[in-house]
């Protein structure tokens, strides 16, 4: 028989559930309600660059003396990125510079014997010429990173679950505010999916990190005669967040109101960056 | 039982109390909402750069003016930031206000500025020297209140038309306005003007 009372033999156990309890929290995401109306809400716009606006002319006077004609019309080909350019011209030496150190390899491997001490010289030549080639290399790889994974990267995904209670969603349509989105197809399969609590990503891509509204459609049996609806989110830079359509309890006839959504931001820094960031230490 | 129960009624400034503490609160949550305090220029452009970047990978800065009036310092509770995009062929532009972007719209007008390089001086550091120019000038005939600061390149003729410069205009009513551009690499005056 055990004297220690029951409180004291818990008491491990306790102090476990509460130091995993944190951790267990801050991997569950909060998901905040979103409103899905049925009207584009109105967005406060204050005025910006009155100066610039009301003295164009004068503005454009000044620098146009300068700039180069070309610059200003513009024409019909894209211009390449200098940048391109300048890692072909990265590769370039560093691929002169392999042929030298395979050259001074072959040369090396026709001598049977190290003779004296100014071939020992020319070895730590050959070396200093690796480290030279791996430092290009690295420099390279610089420059990559900073140019691509480097940037920053705030992202939206709005996802979809749940099965319509009534009508088919054949596709989902996302729009953002300047025109530009995705249209996702359901078929059976993810239809079926979707019903057994399973995820649909209808949209994901760059946005910017400010409040704004998104357009939401459905396009299907009873769904392409229910208008649209508009979700307003406020993405944070350089986060992920997420946008969660609920079609569980959706029915045409109750339009888009009868969708739930919610959103959630992911804290981990966007996922381009972090591993990014674990291979700069090991390129 | 009964004296419990009239303790409020006893004590009738207790009742007000929370109520008046509420209205305090709520007062001066909204006198903090309503004052943002002002930033220089730098403040808000990494905001903007990361909306810009979205828009267009490369977009690039090539104006900026303070959209909301100037304190004593430099500083805006609001900054417009204009980037352009060379693939785009468009530029937009980006206010941001305490932290946050509150306008983002495309620039209807044609403007192809030439991009503005990183290291420019920022809207408090460069102030000193664009008041000294205009208090001379105040002297002589009077310069108004500082009502816009501008920075873009090419606006300096001469010899200097690459540089990028920091262009303020003072203003009152019933009078010229008055420019002072600073050099935005080393804040040094390079000419004033009146219009």
């Amino acid at each position: 028989m055990n004297p220690r009372p029951l409180s004291f033999r818990l008491a491990p156990v306790l102090v476990l559930l509460f130091l995993l309890g944190p951790s267990v929290r801050a991997q569950t995401p909060r998901v905040t309600p979103l409103e899905l109306t049925g009207a584009k809400p109105a967005r406060e716009s204050l005025p910006t660059l009155r100066f610039l606006k009301g003295n164009a002319d004068f503005l454009r006077t000044r620098f146009e003396l300068f700039t180069p004609s070309g610059r200003v019309q513009g024409s019909s080909a894209r211009p390449v990125d200098p940048r391109f350019l300048s890692y072909r011209g990265l590769l370039a030496d560093i691929a002169a510079a392999k042929d030298s150190v395979a050259a001074s390899a072959e040369a090396r491997e026709r001598q049977a014997i190290f003779a004296s001490v100014a071939d020992l010289a020319v070895l730590e030549r050959e070396l200093d010429q690796m480290e030279r080639v791996l430092a290009a290399q690295q420099t390279r790889l610089g420059s990559l990173h900073a140019d691509f994974a480097g940037r920053q990267r705030t992202e939206l995904a709005v996802l979809l679950t749940g099965g319509a209670l009534s009508g088919r969603v054949d596709s989902v349509v996302v729009t953002l505010e300047d025109g530009t989105g995705a249209v996702t197809g359901l078929d059976d399969t993810r239809r079926r999916s979707l019903k057994v609590g399973g995820m649909v990503e209808a949209f994901r891509g760059l946005v910017e990190p400010r409040e704004q509204v998104i357009e939401v459609r459905f396009i299907g049996e009873g769904w392409s005669q229910v208008a649209s609806g508009f979700v307003r989110i406020a993405p944070t830079r350089d986060r992920l967040t997420f946008v969660k359509l609920d079609l569980s309890q959706a029915a045409p006839a109750r339009g888009m109101a009868s969708v739930s959504a919610g959103t959630w931001r992911s804290d981990a820094p966007s996922p381009a960056r972090t591993t990014a960031d674990a291979d700069q230490a090991r390129p | 039982m009964e004296a419990h129960l009239n303790r409020p009624l006893d004590r009738p400034r207790n009742r007000w109390l929370p109520a008046s503490l509420v209205l305090a609160l709520s007062l001066i949550g909204a006198t903090a909402r309503a004052e943002v305090p002002g930033s220089p220029a730098r403040a808000g452009l990494a905001l903007a750069a990361a909306a810009a970047t979205a828009w267009a990978p490369d977009a690039e800065l090539v104006y900026l003016e303070n959209d909301e009036p100037l304190d004593a310092s430099g500083r805006s509770p609001r900054w417009g930031y204009l980037f352009r995009s060379a693939t785009l062929g468009r530029a937009r532009v980006w206010s941001v206000r305490d932290g946050r972007i509150v306008t983002a719209e495309d620039l209807v007008l044609r403007f192809d500025a030439p991009p503005l390089p990183a290291g420019w001086l920022d809207s408090d550091a460069v102030l000193a020297a664009a008041e000294k120019a205009a208090a001379q000038a105040a002297r002589r005939e009077g310069r108004g209140r500082l009502l816009t600061m501008l920075l873009m390149r090419g606006a300096e003729s001469g010899s200097d038309r690459d540089a990028t410069t920091w262009t303020f205009i003072y203003g009152a009513s019933g009078s010229a306005a008055f420019h002072v551009v600073v050099d935005a690499a080393t804040g040094q005056v390079k000419r004033t003007w009146r219009s």
